[in-house]
C-alpha cells in the first residue's frame, strides 16, 4: 500500500497517542507522523506545514473532540478561517467516545470527513483509508 | 219758562215756586260762574250771547262732572271747545280758559289729527266711538289717554260729549301687573322645585334610614356616604372593629381612609374618587387598622344606590372581612412558589445529573479504552508461550472480563442519560404479541437452561401505544428478571398477558420465582439497587423501565411475596 506522506494525531490524551502512534506504526500507514496536544499545537502545525504543498503537510488528521486550550470545535472553527491552497487534500476525521446531542448539531456545519468511535482500531482505519484515500491494508 | 195763563191761585202759586226755583238756580250759576267753580262759555249766537254750562243738568250729576277724576268736555260740530272741566285743562296741563273755546285738534299730535278726525266722523255719525290716543300737554310731553264719544243735545244744540281717560296710570298698572305676574311665576316655579327638592331629600333620607336599619343587621362593616362622599351612617360592627363608639373622639378618627395600610392608601383612595367621579361600582382590598391598631384585610365593596331619574342618591358600601382568607391565599401562593422554586431547583439538578452522566461515561469511556487498548499492546508484545502460562493466562482474563465488565456499566449508564433525554418519545400503535417473540429468541438459552415454561395471551389487547423499542426493553427486562431471579428449587413459570382496563391497556408479568419483601418495594425502582447478590445484575434495568413507562404517561406497579413471586403490573395509557 502506498503510505500517507504525513498523518497528524491530535489528543490531550498521552496514553491514547501512544497506543495510535503503535497501532499506525505497525500497520505502516504513513512515515510521518505528526503529534499535537491540543487544537492550539494542531493549528500552528498546519499554518507551518500546509501554506504550501510540502511534505509535512498532513494528508490525514485525527481529531479529539475535547482538549483543554482548545478543542476540537474551536480547531474546526479556526482552521475553516485558514486561507490554505490545497484544502480539499486535507482529511479530518473526528475521534469521540460519545456524542453529546448538542455537539451533534454543532458539528453539521463543520468541514469534516467523519466521526470515529474510540477506540482507534485497525478495521476503522482501513474504513477511513477505502474511503477517503482509495487505499486498503494488506490482508 | 212757560207762557200758559194762569188760571188759578194755586197754579200760580206753582208757578210763581217755580220761577223762584229758576231764579235762585240762575243766581246760584251766576255765583259759581263769578267763583269760578263751574266753567261756563259764552257763545256769541244769532239771539245774542249764549252761555254755556252744563245747567239744566241736575246739580248732582254736575257736581260729579265737575269733579269727577275723568276729563270731560263737549265739542261742537266745528270742534271747537263748548265745556271742559277742571280735570281735562288738569291733564293737559293748561287753564281751563286757555282750552274752553279753543279748537281741540291743537292739541292733538300731527300723527293722530287724522285717527282723531275719524274718531269724530264716526261719533257724529253713529252717535259714539271710542279710541286711544296720545295727546299733547302744553309743555310738550304726550299722555296716552282713551277717548269715549257720545252725541248729545245739550241746550237744543247737538255736541259731542268725550270723556277723556288717562291711561298713563292704567299702563303702569298692566306693567306692575305683568311683573307681579312674572314674579309670582318666578314664586311658583322656586316653590315647586323647592317642593321637589325637600321630596329629593325626603326620598334620600327614607333611603338612607331603610339602608341603615338593614345595614345595621348584616354581619358586615356596612356604611353610606352622600353623592359627594360624606360620610352619612356607619354601622355597629364598624365601630366595633375600631373600638371606638359612635361620636367618640375626632371625627376624622372614625374614617375609613385614616385608618387604611400607608402602602394600600394611595391606590385605594384613588380607586374611590374614581368611583366618586364616575359613578362606577367600588371594589377594593385594602388593608384596615382596628381598635387594637393592627391591620386586617378587607374586601371593601360600594354601590351608588339612584333615585328615579338615575341620579345618585347615595352610596352604600360594606368591608368584609378577608383576613384569613388572604393570609391563606398568600401562604398558598408562597407553597406555590417554594414548590416552583424546588421544582426548578430539581429540573436544574436533574440536568446537572443528565450531565454528570453524560460527562462520567464520557470521561471513564477513554481510559478505559486505553486500558483496553495497552492490555492488546501488551498481549500483542508477549511471547505466546508467556501469555499462556500460569498465573499470567488467568490474570489477563480477568484483566479482559474487568474492562468488559466496567465498559458495559458505562454502555449502560450512557442509556440512562440518553432515557432522560427520550421525554415525549413518540408513541406508535405496536404489535405486542411480535414483540414477546422478539425478546423470547433473544432469552431462548435462558428459557432452555432454566427449563422455563412460559406462557403468552396477549389477545385481550393485542396492541399498546409505546416506542417500539422501549416496549422491546420493557419486555425484555421483566421477562429476564422473571427467569434471573427464579426460585432454585423449581422451574420457573412465567406469564405474560394483557388487558384493557379502563383507557389504558395493562401488561402482567407473573412469575413464582424468589419474591422479596414489600417493604424494599420503594427501593425495587431505584438505580443500581439490588436485592440479589447471586445474579449477574447491573441494578439498572427496572430503573430503566419504570423511567420508560412514567416518561409515556403511564406507571408501573408491583406485588410480591418472599419466597413464592412476584407480579409486575405496566398501565399503558392509550
Amino acid at each position: 500500500m502506498q503510505k500517507l506522506t504525513c498523518a497528524l494525531l491530535v489528543d490531550d490524551d498521552s496514553t491514547t497517542n501512544y497506543l495510535n502512534q503503535l497501532l499506525i506504526n505497525r500497520l505502516q500507514i504513513t512515515d510521518k507522523l505528526l503529534v499535537a496536544l491540543n487544537g492550539q499545537e494542531a493549528l500552528e502545525l498546519v499554518k507551518i506545514h500546509c501554506n504550501e504543498a510540502t511534505p509535512d503537510c498532513p494528508a490525514l488528521i485525527l481529531l479529539d473532540v475535547k482538549m483543554p486550550v482548545m478543542d476540537g470545535f474551536q480547531f474546526l472553527e479556526a482552521y475553516n478561517e485558514l486561507p490554505l491552497p490545497e484544502k480539499d487534500a486535507i482529511i479530518i476525521v473526528m475521534l469521540t467516545t460519545s456524542l453529546h446531542p448538542q455537539d451533534v448539531d454543532r458539528v453539521q456545519g463543520l468541514n469534516i470527513a467523519g466521526f470515529l468511535n474510540k477506540p482507534l482500531t485497525k478495521e476503522k482505519l482501513n474504513d477511513v483509508l477505502k474511503n477517503h484515500f482509495d487505499r486498503h491494508l494488506p490482508e | 219758562m212757560s207762557s200758559t195763563p194762569l188760571s188759578t191761585a194755586a197754579e200760580l202759586a206753582r208757578a210763581n215756586e217755580e220761577l223762584r226755583y229758576q231764579l235762585e238756580e240762575a243766581h246760584d250759576l251766576i255765583q259759581a260762574i263769578r267763583t269760578g267753580a263751574v266753567d261756563a262759555l259764552a257763545v256769541q249766537g244769532a239771539e245774542g250771547p249764549r252761555i254755556f254750562t252744563l245747567q239744566g243738568a241736575d246739580q248732582g250729576y254736575r257736581t260729579l262732572i265737575e269733579q269727577m277724576n275723568e276729563g270731560a268736555l263737549l265739542l261742537s260740530e266745528d270742534t271747537t271747545v263748548l265745556y271742559c272741566n277742571a280735570c281735562l285743562a288738569g291733564l293737559l296741563e293748561c287753564d281751563l280758559s286757555e282750552v274752553m273755546g279753543s279748537t281741540f285738534e291743537t292739541f292733538v299730535p300731527l300723527a293722530f289729527q287724522e285717527y282723531w278726525a275719524g274718531l269724530l266722523l264716526k261719533g257724529w255719525a253713529e252717535g259714539k266711538s271710542k279710541g286711544e290716543l296720545p295727546l299733547q300737554t302744553r309743555n310738550g310731553a304726550l299722555v296716552p289717554f282713551s277717548v269715549s264719544m257720545n252725541v248729545l243735545s245739550f241746550n237744543e244744540t247737538p255736541t259731542l260729549a268725550v270723556i277723556v281717560t288717562d291711561l298713563s296710570a292704567r299702563r303702569e298698572i298692566t306693567a306692575i301687573r305683568a311683573q307681579v305676574a312674572e314674579q309670582n311665576e318666578l314664586l311658583d316655579r322656586t316653590n315647586a322645585e323647592l317642593k321637589r327638592e325637600e321630596a329629593a331629600r325626603l326620598a334620600g333620607e327614607r333611603a338612607a334610614a331603610e339602608a341603615s336599619r338593614m345595614l345595621e343587621g348584616i354581619s358586615h362593616i356596612a356604611w353610606t356616604v352622600s353623592p359627594t362622599g360624606a360620610n352619612t351612617y356607619r354601622n355597629r360592627r364598624w365601630y366595633d372593629y375600631i373600638g371606638q363608639e359612635p361620636g367618640e373622639g375626632p371625627g376624622i378618627g372614625r374614617a375609613w381612609r385614616e385608618r387604611l395600610h400607608p402602602d394600600d392608601a394611595p391606590a385605594t383612595l384613588a380607586r374611590w374618587d374614581e368611583s366618586l367621579r364616575t359613578g362606577a361600582p367600588f371594589e377594593v382590598e385594602c388593608r384596615i387598622r382596628n381598635g387594637a391598631g393592627g391591620y386586617r384585610w378587607m374586601l371593601g365593596r360600594a354601590q351608588p344606590s339612584r333615585n328615579e331619574l338615575g341620579e345618585i342618591v347615595q352610596w352604600i358600601g360594606t368591608y368584609t372581612d378577608i383576613h384569613e382568607h388572604k393570609l391563606a391565599l398568600e401562604r398558598i401562593d408562597q407553597g406555590q412558589r417554594e414548590l416552583r422554586d424546588n421544582n426548578e431547583q430539581l429540573t436544574r439538578v436533574n440536568v446537572d445529573l443528565d450531565n454528570f452522566i453524560y460527562t462520567a461515561s464520557h470521561d471513564l469511556k477513554a481510559p478505559i479504552s486505553n486500558i483496553e487498548g495497552l492490555l492488546d499492546a501488551l498481549l500483542a508484545e508477549l511471547p505466546p508461550e508467556t501469555s499462556q502460562q500460569e498465573p499470567v493466562q488467568p490474570i489477563l482474563r480477568l484483566m479482559h472480563d474487568s474492562v468488559n465488565r466496567f465498559k458495559r456499566t458505562i454502555e449502560q449508564l450512557t442509556d440512562v442519560s440518553k432515557l432522560q433525554k427520550e421525554h415525549g418519545l413518540p408513541t406508535e400503535p405496536v404489535d405486542l404479541a411480535a414483540v414477546v417473540r422478539n425478546v423470547r429468541l433473544d432469552l431462548e438459552p435462558l428459557i432452555q437452561s432454566t427449563g422455563a415454561q412460559l406462557t403468552v395471551d396477549v389477545a385481550a389487547a393485542p396492541i399498546v401505544l409505546f416506542s417500539e423499542k422501549n416496549l422491546r426493553s420493557v419486555v425484555f427486562n421483566l421477562l429476564s428478571n422473571a427467569l434471573k431471579y427464579r426460585a432454585p428449587d423449581r422451574a420457573p413459570q412465567v406469564s405474560l398477558r394483557t388487558r384493557p382496563e379502563g383507557a389504558a391497556v395493562v401488561l402482567e408479568v407473573q412469575d413464582n420465582g424468589l419474591g422479596f419483601d414489600a417493604t424494599n418495594e420503594h427501593k425495587l425502582f431505584g438505580m443500581f439497587q439490588r436485592f440479589h447478590d447471586h445474579v449477574e445484575g447491573s441494578g439498572i434495568g427496572l430503573y430503566m423501565v419504570k423511567k420508560m413507562v412514567d416518561n409515556a404517561g403511564g406507571r408501573i406497579a408491583v406485588s410480591s411475596k418472599l419466597g413464592s413471586g412476584t407480579t409486575f403490573l405496566i398501565y399503558f395509557s392509550q
